[in-house]
């Protein structure tokens, strides 16, 4: 889960490998943000596999990719 | 995972961000007010369920290698926040750091393919500017078989 410079950075350093899903850096705000923000709140409870699952389905990140399970 | 586990879960996390650097396992028993015996377990427990990463789970007084999105140790993913220097795991954890803490932040990491510097200000939890890009190479669903390479 890296950043890169450009898009065309992402295709250098695949060198041919079977590409993953590559966003726009304020994409990943927006995943880090909905993913993270209990994370430290005194009555954190661990995210069930559907909670998850429903962060990525709000933000649009959807099939087969972005399955949990 | 059982209240107490939770707990120490809870207390894990505070300390860390206390301490600016994972608790060892002495220092959490002392905060717990358990034994190092019981930390231990409940860690190990913790890292089954994904709640933390221990280095070696397996080691009699294991250590905490990752608190999600806190890393134990340095990576090439550097985020200033809250007065302090933390690592992240991932570019991920990296923007997950300033929201956890709820606090602005600034990310320092490196392009993989160029290893030219990038560096990001973010500010109420979005970047401020920046053309750089996110890839995520494994599918969700094997991000926790081998998390260190996820």
């Amino acid at each position: 889960m890296l950043v890169f410079r450009s898009e065309a950075h992402v295709a250098r350093w695949l060198a041919g490998r079977t590409p993953g899903v590559t966003m726009p850096i304020t994409k990943l705000a927006e995943l880090a943000e909905a993913w993270w923000w209990d994370r430290l709140t005194p009555d954190w409870q661990p995210h069930a596999r559907q909670q998850n699952q429903a962060i990525l389905d709000r933000l649009g990140l959807t099939g087969a990719f972005w399955r949990l399970s | 995972m059982t209240p107490a586990d939770l707990a120490i879960r809870n207390v894990t996390y505070r300390a860390f961000v206390e301490l600016g650097r994972a608790p060892t396992i002495g220092e959490l028993a002392e905060t717990a007010g358990e034994s190092p015996a019981v930390v231990a377990a409940a860690w190990r427990r913790l890292h089954e369920a994904h709640a933390l990463v221990l280095a070696d789970p397996s080691a009699v007084t294991p250590s905490v290698l990752m608190a999600n999105p806190f890393s134990a140790v340095e990576t090439p993913h550097r985020v200033e926040a809250a007065g302090r220097t933390w690592f992240a795991n991932c570019g991920w954890d990296a923007f997950g750091i300033g929201v956890a803490l709820r606090a602005d932040s600034s990310i320092r990491t490196t392009c993989p393919d160029c290893r030219e510097p990038i560096e990001l200000d973010v500010r109420d939890y979005r970047p401020t500017e920046s053309s750089a890009v996110f890839h995520v190479l494994v599918p969700a669903r094997d991000w926790w078989s081998d998390i260190g390479f996820t």
